[in-house]
C-alpha cells in the first residue's frame, strides 16, 4: 500500500472521528482567539505611543511658545527659566518606545511584564518605577494571555496526542493488525504515513493560522520573523510527532500509549519548568534592588554633601571639557553650575549599582539557558520571544538605550551650563532633535 | 460499599505499575512541599535582610528636616507568608518594592518575573501545581476503566447477582478513586505541618482547612466524571478521551480565555490614562512645595484668622508644615479616587471570573487555593492598603513635626534629631485574617458543591442507564 493510499485511508477516518474534528476546530477557534489578542495587544501598544508622541509634541509647543512670546516660564513657577540649558533640558519632553513588533501577533511573550515607553529625564534610570508593567489584574498575569504561542507550544503537543493516540492501538485491539501489515508490508512506514499525515494536515492548518495573523498586523514588514516563526513551529511539531511516533512504535495498547504521551506532555509542559523554576527562585532569590535604593538615596546624599573640590574632579574626569571653560574658573558662577551638575554623578552611581542588578539577572537567566537542552518548551518559547521581539535581552536592551539617552541628556546639559549656554527657541528645537535615539 | 472500596484498593496496591508511578508522584509531591518550603524561608530571610536594611539607614538619620525625610522616605518589601510554600498565588507578578514617600501613592514594582526570561507558563514547582493539575490526571487515570473493566470482564453481572446496587458500584468505585487524591492531599498537609509545626496559628489551620475542603470537593467531582464516563461509554479510550477533553478545557482553555475575557469585560485604565488623571486631578489641588499657589494662600489667610496674627512670622508654628499637610490631604483623596477606582474594576473582574466557576470548577478551585493561602490578588489589594495607610501616617507625623517641632515658617534649614527618626514607627504587616476575607470565597465554594451535586446527580442517572452485560 502506497503512502497516498494510506494517506487517503486516513483522511477517511480523520473526517468520520467527530472527537478529533472537535479537537482540531477548539484548536484553531484557540488560535484565531490568541492571535487576536496578540493583535489587540499590538494596537494597543500603538495607540498608546500615539497619545504619549501627542502629549510630548503639546508640551514642547508650550515651551516654544515662551520663546515666541519673550517669556522664561510658566507665570505660577517663576524659578524656571528655559533660556537656561538645565530648565530647557529639564522641559524638553523625550519619549523613549519599545515598538511592538508586528510579530506579536503571534507571541506576546514578555511584552506584559515591562513598561514599553519612558519619558527620559535627567533623572531617569531603566529600574525607575514608571517602567513597570501596563496596570492589569495579576491574576490574569499569573495565567498568562492565550496568545498563539501559548496554543502552539501547549496545545498543538495535545492534538496531536488527540490525532495520534489511537494508531496502531485501536487495530491492535481490534485484532485487525497482523492484516495490515499484510496490506502495506512494513509496520513501520504505515505508522510514519499515518503520523506524517496528521503532521502535514496540523502544518497546513498552522501555515493558514499564520497567514490569519499576518492580515492583522503588518507581519511581512518584519524582516523572516514570519518564516522564522514558522520555521521554528515545524520543528516544534516534528519534535512532539517523533515523539509520539516512538511512543506508538513501542507500545502496547491504545490506554497505555495515551498515558504515556500525556506524561511525556505533562513532563515537559510543567514538570521541567515548574522544578527549573523553583530552583533558580531557590539558588537566586528575587533582586530586592537594595543597591538601587542605596544609591537612590544614601549616595546620591553623600554625593550633594561631599567637597566641592572632589566633586569638580569627579565632574572634570567625566567631561574634561569642562576644565577649560569660563566658568570653571569663575569662583562665584561654578556654585550654580557644579549643583546643576551633580546628577551627573548620582547617574554615574547608579549605573554601577544597575550593572550589578543587570549581572544578577545575567546569572539567573544563564541557568535558565543551561537547561535548554532537557527543558524544550522553555527553549521553544523563549526562542518564539526573541523572533517576536518581546524576550528578556530584547527589554534589557531597551534599559540599556534608555540608560544612553540618560548618559546623553545629562551631558549636554552639563556641558551646555558649563559653557553658558543661553538657549532660544532654535537652540530648544535642536535639543528635542539630539536627546533622541 | 466498603467493600466495594476496600477490593477496589487491593487491585490497586497489586498493579506494579500503580505503585511505581505513586512511589514517583509521592516523592515528587513531598519535594515540592520541601522546596516550597525552603524557598520561603530564603525569600523571608532576603526579606527581612532588605527590611533591616532600610530601617537602619532611617533609623541612622541624624539630622534632618522632616519634609526632606519625607523625601527621603523609605520602602516596603513584600513579605512571603507561611502558605506561600503551598501556593504563592499572585506572588510572582506582583513585584516586592514599594516606595514609601511623600506626596505621591506608588506602585509596587520589581516583580520576580520581570527579572527573568521566560520559564514555566504554571508556576513553580509548589504542591499546589502537581495538586492542582497533576493529581486529577492520576484520577482520571485511574478511574477511567474502572466500570468498562468490571463490564468486559463480567465482574459488574457478579456483582449485581451478589446485592450490590448499580449507584453503589459506581458510587463506591468513586470514592475509591477519590481517597487516593485525598491521601496524597493529607500527605502534603502532614509534610507541610511537620514541617512548620512551631510555626503553625489557628489562621493557618483554618485556612489549610479550607485548602483541603476545596480540594476533596474537586477531587470528588473529577473522580465522579471519570467514574460515570467509565459507565456510560462502550469502552474504556472513549471514557479516558472524554474526560482528558474535559480536563484540557476546565485546566487549560477555560481559566485562560475566561480570564482574558474578565479584563476586557472590565478593562483597566492604560498606565498613562491612569497617571494623567492622577495629574489632571491633582494639579486642581494645592501645591505644597508652591507657596504663591492661590489654595496655599488661601489656606494661609485661614491659619492666620485661626491664629489671629497677620503675618507667618507671627505664627507660633510652622506654616511650611501645613501647608505640605493640606498638599497630603488633597493627593490623598486623588489617590484614593483613582487607586480605587482600579481596585473595583479588579473586583469586577474577580467576580466575573469567578463565575467562570459555572463552566469549569477548576475556575473555583484556583480561586480558593490562592485565596485560603493568602496569597490572591485581594490579599495583594491587601497589603497594598496597609502600606499606603501607613505612608499616610508616615508623612503625617513628618509634617507634624515641621509644623508643631519648634521651627519656624521659612526656616527649611531647621533639622530634627536622630530620637525623632527613631521614634517613627516601622511599616508592620498585620495579614489579613480569613474571618474578613471569607465572604469573598463563598461563591467559589458553592460553585465546588453545584459541580459536586451534577455529578451525585450523574452518577444516579448512570446509575439507572448503566448496562450490566
Amino acid at each position: 500500500m502506497r503512502s497516498l493510499e494510506i494517506f487517503l485511508y486516513e483522511w477517511k477516518h480523520f473526517v468520520r472521528s467527530p472527537f478529533k474534528i472537535i479537537a482540531l476546530m477548539l484548536f484553531i477557534i484557540a488560535s484565531i482567539y490568541g492571535l487576536h489578542n496578540g493583535a489587540d495587544l499590538y494596537e494597543k501598544q500603538h495607540k498608546e505611543i500615539e497619545k504619549l508622541n501627542l502629549n510630548a509634541n503639546n508640551q514642547k509647543e508650550t515651551i516654544v511658545a515662551y520663546f515666541e512670546n519673550g517669556k522664561i516660564g510658566p507665570k505660577d513657577k517663576p524659578w524656571i527659566d528655559v533660556t537656561s540649558p538645565y530648565w530647557a533640558i529639564r522641559n524638553a519632553p523625550t519619549y523613549y518606545f519599545k515598538e511592538p513588533s508586528p510579530a506579536i501577533v503571534y507571541n506576546i511573550g514578555k511584552a506584559e511584564q515591562y513598561g514599553y515607553y519612558k519619558a527620559i529625564t535627567t533623572t531617569s534610570s531603566p529600574y525607575d518605577t514608571d517602567m513597570a508593567k501596563e496596570i492589569a489584574n495579576p491574576e490574569r498575569i499569573l495565567s498568562g494571555t492565550l496568545d498563539f504561542s501559548f496554543v502552539v507550544l501547549y496545545l498543538l503537543s495535545l492534538l496531536l496526542l488527540v490525532l495520534l493516540y489511537d494508531i496502531k492501538g485501536a487495530e491492535a485491539e481490534q485484532g485487525f493488525l497482523p492484516l495490515i501489515f499484510v496490506q502495506t508490508g512494513s509496520k513501520n512506514w504505515w505508522m510514519l504515513s499515518r503520523t506524517a499525515f496528521y503532521t502535514t494536515l496540523l502544518l497546513l492548518v498552522l501555515f493558514g493560522l499564520m497567514l490569519y495573523g499576518a492580515l492583522l498586523t503588518d507581519v511581512f514588514s518584519e524582516a523572516n520573523a514570519f518564516w522564522n516563526i514558522f520555521l521554528w513551529i515545524v520543528g516544534y511539531l516534528i519534535f512532539w510527532c517523533a515523539i509520539y511516533f516512538l511512543i506508538l512504535k513501542y507500545g502496547k495498547n491504545t490506554v497505555s500509549n495515551t498515558l504515556q504521551m500525556i506524561g511525556i506532555w505533562l513532563l515537559f509542559a510543567f514538570i521541567i519548568p515548574a522544578a527549573i523554576q523553583q530552583w533558580i527562585s531557590i539558588e537566586k532569590p528575587t533582586n530586592l534592588m537594595i543597591d538601587f535604593i542605596d544609591v537612590k538615596r544614601d549616595k546620591s546624599d553623600k554625593i550633594y554633601d561631599q567637597s566641592n573640590l572632589l566633586t569638580d574632579k569627579q565632574l572634570f574626569n567625566l567631561y574634561p571639557s569642562l576644565m577649560n571653560t569660563e566658568i570653571a574658573k569663575d569662583s562665584i558662577r561654578i556654585k550654580g553650575a557644579r549643583r546643576s551638575s551633580i546628577r551627573a554623578l548620582i547617574n554615574e552611581a547608579m549605573k554601577d549599582a544597575i550593572a550589578k542588578i543587570e549581572s544578577d539577572h545575567q546569572t539567573k537567566n544563564e541557568i535558565i539557558a543551561n537547561t535548554y537542552w532537557f527543558n524544550p518548551v522553555t527553549y521553544s518559547q523563549n526562542k518564539l520571544n526573541q523572533f517576536s521581539k518581546t524576550h528578556y535581552k530584547d527589554y534589557e536592551s531597551y534599559r540599556k538605550d534608555i540608560q544612553e539617552l540618560v548618559n546623553k541628556r545629562i551631558k549636554i546639559m552639563v556641558i551646555d551650563i558649563w559653557n553658558n549656554v543661553h538657549v532660544d527657541k532654535t537652540k530648544y528645537l535642536t535639543y528635542i532633535e539630539s536627546l533622541k535615539k | 460499599m466498603l467493600q466495594i472500596i476496600k477490593n477496589e484498593w487491593r487491585f490497586l496496591v497489586r498493579s506494579h505499575l500503580f505503585l511505581g508511578i505513586s512511589i514517583i508522584f509521592v516523592c515528587t509531591l513531598i519535594l515540592s512541599v520541601f522546596l516550597g518550603n525552603y524557598q520561603t524561608q530564603k525569600q523571608k530571610q532576603s526579606h527581612r535582610n532588605a527590611k533591616n536594611h532600610v530601617r537602619q539607614q532611617w533609623e541612622k538619620i541624624d539630622q534632618l528636616n522632616p519634609h526632606s525625610a519625607a523625601h527621603y522616605g523609605t520602602y516596603i518589601f513584600k513579605p512571603s507568608n507561611l502558605l506561600s510554600s503551598l501556593d504563592e498565588g499572585v506572588n510572582s507578578v506582583t513585584g516586592n518594592v514599594l516606595r514609601v514617600e511623600g506626596h505621591v501613592q506608588n506602585e509596587i514594582t520589581y516583580s520576580e518575573a520581570s527579572q527573568i526570561q521566560a520559564i514555566s507558563r504554571f508556576g513553580k514547582l509548589k504542591s499546589s501545581l502537581l495538586l492542582q493539575y497533576i493529581v486529577p490526571l492520576l484520577l482520571i487515570f485511574l478511574a477511567f476503566n474502572s466500570v468498562s473493566n468490571e463490564k468486559q470482564s463480567g465482574r459488574l453481572k457478579l456483582m449485581v447477582l451478589q446485592g450490590a446496587k448499580p449507584f453503589q458500584i459506581i458510587l463506591s468505585k468513586t470514592v475509591a478513586v477519590w481517597l487516593y487524591g485525598v491521601s496524597l492531599l493529607i500527605l502534603v498537609l502532614v509534610v507541610y505541618g511537620t514541617l512548620n509545626i512551631h510555626n503553625l496559628t489557628s489562621e493557618i489551620l483554618i485556612r489549610t482547612i479550607l485548602f483541603f475542603i476545596s480540594y476533596i470537593l474537586y477531587y470528588f467531582i473529577v473522580s465522579g466524571f471519570t467514574v460515570f464516563f467509565s459507565a456510560r461509554w462502550h469502552n474504556a479510550t472513549l471514557a479516558l478521551t472524554s474526560m482528558m477533553s474535559i480536563w484540557i478545557l476546565w485546566t487549560i482553555f477555560l481559566p485562560n480565555i475566561l480570564m482574558s475575557s474578565a479584563e476586557k469585560w472590565h478593562p483597566l485604565p492604560s498606565r498613562y490614562e491612569f497617571k494623567s488623571a492622577m495629574k489632571e486631578d491633582r494639579s486642581k489641588g494645592l501645591d505644597g512645595h508652591n507657596p504663591t499657589d492661590n489654595r496655599a494662600l488661601a489656606l494661609k489667610q485661614r491659619v492666620l484668622k485661626e491664629y489671629g496674627v497677620d503675618s507667618l512670622s507671627q505664627l507660633p508654628i510652622n506654616f511650611d508644615g501645613i501647608r505640605m499637610q493640606a498638599d497630603e490631604d488633597y493627593g490623598n483623596s486623588v489617590w484614593d479616587k483613582h487607586f480605587g477606582n482600579n481596585r473595583k474594576l479588579l473586583k469586577k473582574q474577580k467576580r466575573s471570573y469567578q463565575l467562570g466557576g459555572i463552566l469549569s470548577p477548576f475556575i473555583s478551585l484556583q480561586n480558593t487555593s490562592m485565596g485560603f493561602m493568602g496569597n490572591d490578588n485581594l490579599h495583594h489589594q491587601e497589603f497594598l492598603l496597609q502600606v499606603e495607610s501607613y505612608r499616610r501616617v508616615f508623612i503625617k507625623m513628618l509634617n507634624d513635626k515641621q509644623t508643631y517641632g519648634g521651627s519656624k515658617t521659612g526656616n527649611w534649614g531647621w533639622k530634627e534629631d536622630n530620637a525623632f527618626f527613631r521614634s517613627v514607627p516601622d511599616f508592620k504587616y498585620t495579614p489579613t485574617t480569613i474571618s474578613i476575607v471569607f465572604s469573598n470565597y463563598i461563591l467559589d465554594v458553592i460553585l465546588l458543591v453545584f459541580w459536586l451535586v451534577i455529578v451525585l446527580i450523574l452518577i444516579i442517572l448512570g446509575a439507572k442507564k448503566i448496562q450490566i452485560v
